[in-house]
C-alpha cells in the first residue's frame, strides 16, 4: 500500500465544510474526582458528516457525546450547533433538535411502534396527520412496512427491528444532528453488518450530521467519514479520515489502538472500480498477445476459465469478484479459491479487467496517476 | 345450617347495609391512603424538584424515612391505635377511616417506590434524550410503567384494610365490625353464633367484590404493550 491510493478514497467530498457541532475547549470534571474525565477538547464536526468516535473503554468518547445534547453538563467550554452558542438554552428544547441513538435502544415498552416514533414531533406540538405521514415516511425509510409495524409493540420486535425503530425515532422531528451511542452494539455479527449497510444508505437519503461513538475500529471505519480516536481522559489523539487514521498513526496511542490489523482493514476502504485494473483479452477475439491474459467466455459472456496467463505453466481456477467491492472482497476471494488473480466483472457479468496478488502486495496503481 | 339461612333471610337488609359500609370504609381509607403514598413517591422520585446539592440525600433520605414512617404506623396494634385516636376524633366514621388510611399506606408506597425504580434506566435515559422534562417523564413514561406493580400494591393494602376494618367496630365503626363484635361479646347466646360467622363471610364476600373491581381496573388501566 503506498500514498498513492489515498487521494481517490478521502471522503471529504461527502461532507460540507462548516461546521456543524463544535466543541471549544470543553472540559469535563465529575463531582468528588480531582482529574477531569475530559479536558480542555476541541472538535468540530462537519456538516453532513459521519464522524465516529472511538478510544478505549473509560477514554470519555460517550461522556463527550453526551456533553454535545447535554445530557451531560460540561464543566467548563462552549458547545456550538450550527454556529448557535447552545452552552445555556434549555437541555430538553436543545435534545428535541438533537436526534439521539443508544446501544439500549431504549423504546418505550408501554407505547405502540408508532407513538414511538412519533414521540417527539408531538411534543413540539406538529398535528397529528403530519405527525401520521411522518411516521409512515420514517418506517418506510428503515424498511419497515408501516401497516404491519405501525401498531406493535416493542416487545413484538427483534432487537435488529428494535433498532432500526430506535434510529427512525431519532431522525422523526428531522434534526439536522444526530448522536448515537455504540447504537449496533448489542446486535449480533450479522444483523449488525446489514444494518450498518443500512444505515449509510438511509445516510444518503437524510445526509445528516452524526456523530457515532463506537469501541469497534472495523465499525469506525466503514461508517466514518471521520474518525476521532480518544485517548484517555478524552484527550483527541487522532482527527482525520479512516484510511489517513491507519495509514498514518499520530502518534504511539493511535498505532497500538489501530493495532496490527491496520493494512488489511485499509483493503476495505479501497474500491475497486477506482484501481486500474490488468486488461484481460476475451479468447477468440483475436490479437491474442503473449502479455495480456487470456480469458474464455460462455455464450452471455461471462467469463468461464482461464486460457492463458502470461509468466505461468498452471493455469489457476476462475475466481471473480465484482466491480463495486473492495480489494478487501477481491483479497477474501482470491484466498477463498486458492487463485493469485481475481477477474473484476460489472454488474452484467461482463469481465472488465483483472487484478493480480503480486499488484496488491506491490503497488495498486489508482486511475489518472502516471505509471 | 337452615336456622343461618333463616337468620340471613331475616336479617338481610342489615347485612347488606353491613357490606356496603364495608365496602365502602375500605374504598375511602385504601383511596385516600392511595393518594397519599403516591404523591409522596412522586415527588421523591421525580428529579429536579429538589435543589440539586440535596437532591440525593434528600431522596434517598426522604424514601427511608417515609418507608420507616409507613411501616411503623403498620405495626401498631390496630385495637391501640382505634383507641389512641378516639379521644382526638371522637367515635363513628372519621376516627375509622383515618386509621385504616394509616395502615393502608405503607403497602402502596412500598410497591410505588419498587415500581418506579425498576423501570429500565435505558428507557429513562431515551426519554431524556429526547427532551422529555423531569414532570413529562415521570407522567409519560415512569408512571405508566411502574403502574402494574403500583396497582398490585393498592390491592394488597385493600386486603389488609377489609380484615382490620372489623375493629373499627369498637368505637362505632361501620361494617361487619358490628356483627363480628356483637356475637363475640355474647356468645351462647341466640343467634351470636350467627353474628360472627356472618362478619367472618361478610369480609369474604367484600374482598371476593374488591378482587372482581380489580381484575377489571388492572385490564383497563394497564398499557397494552406491557401486560402480560
Amino acid at each position: 500500500m503506498s500514498e498513492t491510493v489515498q487521494s481517490p478514497i478521502d471522503s471529504t467530498h461527502r461532507s460540507g465544510q462548516r461546521p456543524m457541532i463544535a466543541l471549544e475547549g470543553v472540559s469535563k470534571t465529575y463531582p468528588k474526582q480531582s482529574k477531569p474525565a475530559v479536558a480542555e477538547l476541541n472538535l468540530q464536526v462537519p456538516e453532513g458528516a459521519i464522524v465516529t468516535l472511538i478510544g478505549p473503554s473509560g477514554c470519555g468518547k460517550t461522556t463527550i457525546l453526551k456533553m454535545m445534547n447535554r445530557l451531560i453538563e460540561p464543566t467548563t467550554g462552549r458547545i456550538l450547533l450550527a454556529g448557535e452558542d447552545v452552552t445555556d438554552v434549555n437541555g430538553d428544547q436543545l435534545r428535541r433538535r438533537i436526534g439521539y441513538v443508544i446501544q439500549q435502544v431504549g423504546l418505550f415498552p408501554h407505547l405502540t411502534i408508532g407513538d414511538n416514533i412519533a414521540v417527539v414531533p408531538k411534543m413540539l406540538g406538529w398535528d397529528k396527520r403530519r405527525v401520521a405521514s411522518r411516521v409512515d415516511e420514517l418506517l418506510h425509510l428503515v424498511g419497515m412496512e408501516p401497516d404491519d409495524f405501525r401498531d406493535r409493540y416493542p416487545r413484538q420486535l427483534s432487537g435488529g427491528q428494535q433498532q432500526r425503530v430506535g434510529v427512525a425515532r431519532g431522525l422523526a422531528a428531522d434534526p439536522p444532528v444526530m448522536l448515537m451511542d455504540e447504537p449496533f452494539g448489542a446486535i449480533d455479527p450479522i444483523t449488525r453488518e446489514r444494518l450498518q449497510d443500512e444505515f449509510l444508505e438511509v445516510q444518503r437519503q437524510v445526509a445528516k450530521t452524526i456523530c457515532f461513538v463506537t469501541h469497534d475500529l472495523s465499525e469506525a471505519v466503514k461508517l466514518g467519514d471521520r474518525i476521532a480516536v480518544f485517548a484517555a481522559r478524552g484527550r483527541l489523539a487522532q482527527y482525520d479520515t479512516p484510511s489517513e487514521v491507519l495509514a498514518h498513526p499520530a502518534d504511539d496511542f493511535v498505532t497500538e489502538f489501530v493495532g496490527s490489523g491496520a493494512a488489511v482493514r485499509r483493503l476495505s476502504l479501497l474500491e475497486i472500480n477506482l484501481l486500474e485494473l490488468e486488461e484481460i483479452v476475451i479468447s477468440g477475439a483475436g490479437a491474442a498477445g503473449k502479455d495480456h491474459p487470456v480469458l474464455s467466455v460462455d455464450g452471455a459472456g461471462h467469463p468461464s476459465a482461464w486460457q492463458h496467463l502470461p509468466g505461468s505453466e498452471h493455469l489457476p481456477p476462475l475466481v471473480t469478484v465484482p466491480l463495486s467491492g473492495t480489494v478487501y472482497d477481491a483479497v477474501d476471494v482470491m484466498l477463498d479459491g486458492r487463485a493469485p488473480v481475481v477477474v473484476v466483472v460489472d454488474d452484467n457479468g461482463q469481465p472488465r479487467g483483472a487484478l493480480h496478488w503480486e499488484a496488491l502486495v506491490a503497488d495498486l496503481r489508482t486511475k489518472g496517476q502516471p505509471r | 345450617m337452615e336456622s343461618y339461612l333463616r337468620y340471613l333471610s331475616e336479617n338481610s337488609t342489615e347485612l347488606i347495609f353491613y357490606a356496603q359500609q364495608h365496602f365502602l370504609l375500605v374504598g375511602y381509607s385504601v383511596g385516600l391512603a392511595s393518594v397519599i403514598a403516591l404523591a409522596l413517591a412522586l415527588l421523591l422520585h421525580t428529579n429536579q424538584l429538589t435543589p440539586p446539592s440535596w437532591r440525593r440525600s434528600l431522596r434517598v433520605g426522604g424514601r427511608e424515612t417515609s418507608l420507616l414512617l409507613a411501616s411503623a404506623a403498620l405495626t401498631i396494634p390496630s385495637l391501640a391505635l382505634f383507641g389512641i385516636l378516639q379521644p382526638l376524633l371522637g367515635l363513628g366514621v372519621t376516627p375509622s377511616i383515618v386509621a385504616l388510611t394509616l395502615y393502608a399506606i405503607y403497602p402502596v408506597l412500598r410497591n410505588t417506590l419498587a415500581g418506579l425504580s425498576s423501570v429500565d434506566p435505558a428507557v429513562l435515559e431515551a426519554a431524556r434524550g429526547v427532551g422529555m422534562g423531569p414532570v413529562r417523564r415521570m407522567l409519560r413514561v415512569q408512571l405508566p410503567l411502574a403502574w402494574p406493580v403500583i396497582i398490585s400494591g393498592i390491592r394488597v393494602a385493600v386486603l389488609i384494610v377489609i380484615s382490620i376494618a372489623v375493629v373499627a367496630a369498637i368505637i362505632n365503626g361501620p361494617g361487619f365490625g358490628k356483627p363480628l363484635q356483637d356475637g363475640l361479646a355474647r356468645l351462647g347466646a341466640v343467634n351470636s353464633f350467627n353474628e360472627v360467622i356472618t362478619g367472618t363471610l361478610g369480609c369474604l364476600v367484600v374482598a371476593a367484590c374488591y378482587e372482581i373491581v380489580f381484575v377489571v381496573v388492572r385490564r383497563l388501566t394497564t398499557p397494552r404493550g406491557i401486560r402480560v
